[in-house]
């Protein structure tokens, strides 16, 4: 208690009431919930030595998992920010039947529970699906190969980008582009030169969303990867496997590994997001 | 018009990638579903297991919603209220478990309570169950759904500012008094749209519950784990009976969602 | 006629931006659009520039009709109320915006740049980008922006609206010589009126999407041709029963009149030549105006204001004095007048 006091009396003395409790709250929950139990991670491994520690990541066919999800995940995201911007820009700036519906429709990845958005690709994709079947037709099989899981993991990224985006969009004063407009630029570079800086920090915050969320992902992508190891087998995957055969240490070695991957991807992208507004706002 | 072709092309590629990607899942869940007639679907969705199943989803929601959505104000008041150090490092301690994979929320569960877990000898000693039982699965569904409130509702009184809430505190009212008739009705749709988002999460958890659960049809299955049972025993069509309902509830959830968020823009007026 | 306007007609929803305008400005002019917020004035310019398009009529830039050009290809110069600046760009890439879009080659874009960051005054700011510029400074950059490409028509959109107060007189001239010295036929739209009879060659007066007037500053001041051009130029206060002043008669076509404070003239009543012609006024109140004193009066039970040097004798509040009054604009909805003092024409004759 005489800590929280301490911190709160740094700056001017708060009006408000409630510091102490809602602080402390807030607090325990944060400990209890979320930190106490990430902290066994280091607890568990509390027995292992770096070397051990290192020979479990390293393994064979713990990094072909790392290959596979950082891949797929980055080319589902690069396809997600191309697409989400084009979806953001015909849904700011056309009109046409069924956009509010479309509209509406962006963050069914987020209301939709993974493992039915995971069933509903795997079947849709399957060689007897529609889409499955038709590209089965021409030799391309798409359910259990990683093409299967880019799918899933652009399926889960769509909202982050597109919405990410849009805001910014809807609130872009047009007197930049009709200033280009003005000098003569044609509508593409307008686009390019005028609009494209304006969303590119979104643009980056939304492929850094979806990128970790790609990584991370469990239900959407289990079903249409078909887990065959060093081929189609994602890390999270291979946690649940060390998981199934009690071999705890393994599977909470390759947790921190994601864990740490994580915070330093969002870190990254906080700072490349930093320097870009510093630009625009000084 | 040139002009008018382009716009046409990039209207038509935008609304192709939205009509396969989004569209149609969607429209495979309800066509598999009702593949085989209406009895086969209704007998799916009625058959005991995923009634038990449909209940437990439905029970560990609504205790997922209502413990995070009381984290969510308390949070949100501390960090949007007041000045204090330290306050950027705790909304990012808050936000931590959103980028965290669902596999791994699981995880750190088994190692709390689990039979390596360092409370272990404690709750053998007590008889209580955790993982592989339903306290596990509310556990690990609170965790990911953790920051869904406080994500929406920080931003949101942050851009408020404290200015009424101060003039309130100087006229000598008391907190609780100061939220419900000074903040409340600033973030009354803020809040009812992080709600959502978390009951969506919560309904819909899969990774975490998945590595938590055990699986124990009738006892701990979530709707969810039991549309993946189904699944991987290849009856088709009740997998996708089952999904269906949730399904239903996610579309009511989008439109709610639409409503809440037409109601938060004109808020921002 | 350089540009020309005919019978322009353009709606937003039940708002009439523009009711049937036409206008023509000759080529090298500088021309104010002046009128109050909505009276259409932007409007007007947009359409000049392509940035929005008339419901009917036709817009002729240098004899040819532009009405189907887009924007882009008028050959316009634009400046923005708000800059407009392009903000991930530095100082040096805005103004050159325009001539990379004409793909002139670096060596001839490098050497008009400069030319231009010499004329605006800017030297060393090139490689600035617009929030490391004051807002004077933008302006600069913006106007320049617009001149690089070589247009031969230069809108500008209440270009000082968004700068301060003291920044805004040195811009004014400053804008006036630059503009003169390149001799470019431009159109600036204000809703100040200081500002577009100091800057403006000519005066367009818009009011609800009409044209009022047409005309040079003194010309607009002087001869003022509707109603609301006697009450827009200028300080004025509207009078009712202007009757009760001594040497004017109601008029029954006219209901209101306008009193501008340079038609009044106060003197202390032991200086009076005009005994016959001018009335007795009590002075309301006395208030210090910077460089000057304004005098509130109340003359036959009218209240009525003007301006007296702080060199002349000092009048006290309360005091009476002799009043004279010039001349009036008398007015009904459609029609303004000038009318002289009536009993002056006979006084004449004391003075030779």
């Amino acid at each position: 208690m005489f800590y929280l006091k301490k911190l709160y009396k740094t700056r001017k003395a708060n009006v408000i009431p409630g510091f102490g409790l809602s602080m402390g709250i807030t607090i325990t929950m944060l400990s209890l919930i979320v930190l106490i139990p990430l902290f066994s991670i280091f607890v568990t491994l509390s027995g292992l030595t770096f070397a051990g520690f290192w020979q479990v990541v390293t393994d064979k066919q713990t990094v072909a998992t790392y290959k596979v999800s950082l891949s797929c995940a980055a080319v589902a995201s690069v396809v997600n920010v191309v697409f989400g911007i084009l979806i953001a820009w015909i849904l700011t700036r056309y009109r046409f039947p069924f956009r509010r519906m479309l509209n509406g429709l962006i963050e069914l990845p987020f209301a939709l529970p993974t493992a039915v958005a995971g069933i509903a690709l795997t079947t849709l994709y399957s060689d007897q699906g529609w889409i499955g079947g038709f590209f089965d037709k021409i030799g391309v099989k798409i359910s259990y190969t990683t093409t299967g899981i880019v799918i899933a993991m652009i399926f889960i990224g769509i909202p982050f980008v597109v919405r990410s985006i849009q805001p910014v969009l809807e609130k872009l004063d047009p007197q930049y582009e009709e200033a280009a407009a003005a000098l003569g630029a044609s509508r593409f570079r307008i686009f390019l030169k005028v609009v494209f800086p304006e969303i590119l920090p979104a643009a980056l915050a939304g492929f850094g969303l979806a990128f970790a969320r790609s990584i991370g992902e469990y239900g959407s992508v289990v079903f249409i990867a078909g887990n065959i190891p060093y081929e189609t087998q994602i890390t999270p995957l291979i946690i649940m496997n060390k998981l199934e055969q009690f071999n705890y240490t393994a599977a909470t070695s390759i947790a921190l590994v994601m864990v740490i991957f994580a915070f330093i991807l969002l870190f990254g992208i906080n700072l490349i997001q930093a320097r870009i507004n510093k630009i625009a706002r000084g | 018009m040139k002009q008018k072709i382009i716009k046409l092309s990039l209207i038509l590629l935008g609304v192709a990638f939205l009509t396969i990607m989004l569209i149609l899942p969607l429209a495979t869940v309800l066509l598999y579903a009702f593949r085989q007639g209406w009895e086969t679907f209704l007998k799916a969705v009625t058959d005991e297991y995923a009634i038990k199943a449909l209940h437990l989803t439905l029970l560990i929601t609504v205790i997922t919603v209502i413990v995070n959505t009381a984290f969510g104000i308390f949070a949100a008041w501390t960090i949007a209220k007041f000045r204090f150090r330290g306050k950027q490092a705790l909304a990012t301690l808050i936000d931590i478990p959103f980028s965290i994979s669902p596999v791994i929320a699981g995880l750190v569960f088994i190692l709390v309570f689990g039979r390596i877990g360092w409370t272990y000898p404690l709750l053998e000693a007590w008889d209580v169950k955790i993982v592989f039982a339903v306290p596990g699965i509310v556990l690990a569904t609170i965790f990911v759904t953790f920051p869904f409130v406080s994500r929406e509702l920080i931003p949101l009184m942050q851009s408020q500012g404290s200015d009424e809430e101060e003039a309130a505190a100087l006229m000598g009212a008391k907190g609780l008094h100061i939220f419900r008739k000074v903040t409340f009705p600033h973030i009354k749709w803020g809040l009812l749209y992080g709600i959502i988002l978390c009951t969506a999460r919560a309904l819909g958890e899969f990774g975490a519950v998945s590595v938590v659960s055990g699986h124990l049809r009738g006892k701990t299955n979530t709707l969810p784990l039991h549309v993946e049972i189904l699944f991987n025993e290849f009856k088709l069509t009740a997998s996708f009976a089952v999904s269906s309902m949730l399904v239903l509830i996610a579309v009511i959830i989008l439109i709610f969602r639409n409503i809440v968020e037409y109601r938060v823009k004109k808020e921002g007026r | 006629m350089y540009v020309e306007l005919q019978n322009i007609n353009k709606k937003f929803g039940s708002y009439q931006a523009a009711d049937n305008i036409s206008f023509s400005i000759e080529k090298g002019k500088l021309i104010g659009l002046l009128g109050p917020s909505g009276s259409g004035k932007t409007t007007i310019l947009r359409m000049i520039a392509g940035l929005e398009t008339p419901d009917s009529g036709d817009i002729m830039i240098d004899g040819s009709r532009v009405n189907d050009l887009p924007a882009s290809h008028r050959g316009i110069g634009f400046v923005f109320q708000n800059y407009a600046l392009f903000r991930y760009m530095t100082v040096f890439d805005n103004i050159a915006f325009g001539l990379e879009v004409q793909k002139n080659d670096k060596a001839y874009i490098k050497q008009r740049v400069s030319e231009l960051i010499k004329l605006i005054g800017l030297e060393g700011l090139e490689k600035r980008r617009p929030h490391q510029i004051s807002g004077g400074q933008k302006q600069r950059v913006a106007f320049a922006r617009a001149l690089a490409a070589n247009p031969h028509l230069l809108l500008l959109d209440e270009p000082f609206a968004a700068i301060d107060a003291k920044v805004r007189k040195e811009l004014r001239t400053w804008l006036r010589e630059t503009i003169n010295k390149i001799g470019i036929t431009s159109i600036f739209v204000t809703h100040d009126q200081d500002e577009a009879v100091e800057v403006a060659d000519e005066i367009i007066i818009t009011n609800s999407g009409r044209i009022e007037q047409i005309g040079t500053p003194m010309d607009i001041y002087k001869n003022p041709a509707t109603p609301f051009a006697a009450k827009f130029i200028g300080e004025s206060i509207t009078v009712e029963n202007y009757g009760r002043f001594h040497g004017f008669e109601m008029d029954e076509s006219y209901d209101k009149a306008v009193l501008r404070p340079e038609f009044v003239r106060v003197t202390k009543t032991e200086n009076e030549l005009y005994s016959h012609t001018s009335e007795r006024g009590t002075v309301e109140g006395v208030f210090f105006r910077g460089n000057m004193l304004e005098l509130r009066l109340s003359v036959s039970g009218i209240n009525i204001f003007t301006y007296r040097s702080l060199e002349d004798d000092v009048i006290a509040v309360g005091e009476e004095v002799n009043v004279l009054i010039y001349r009036l604009f008398l007015y009904n909805e459609n029609k303004v007048c000038l009318v002289e003092n009536a009993s002056l024409k006979n006084d004449q004759m004391f003075f030779i």
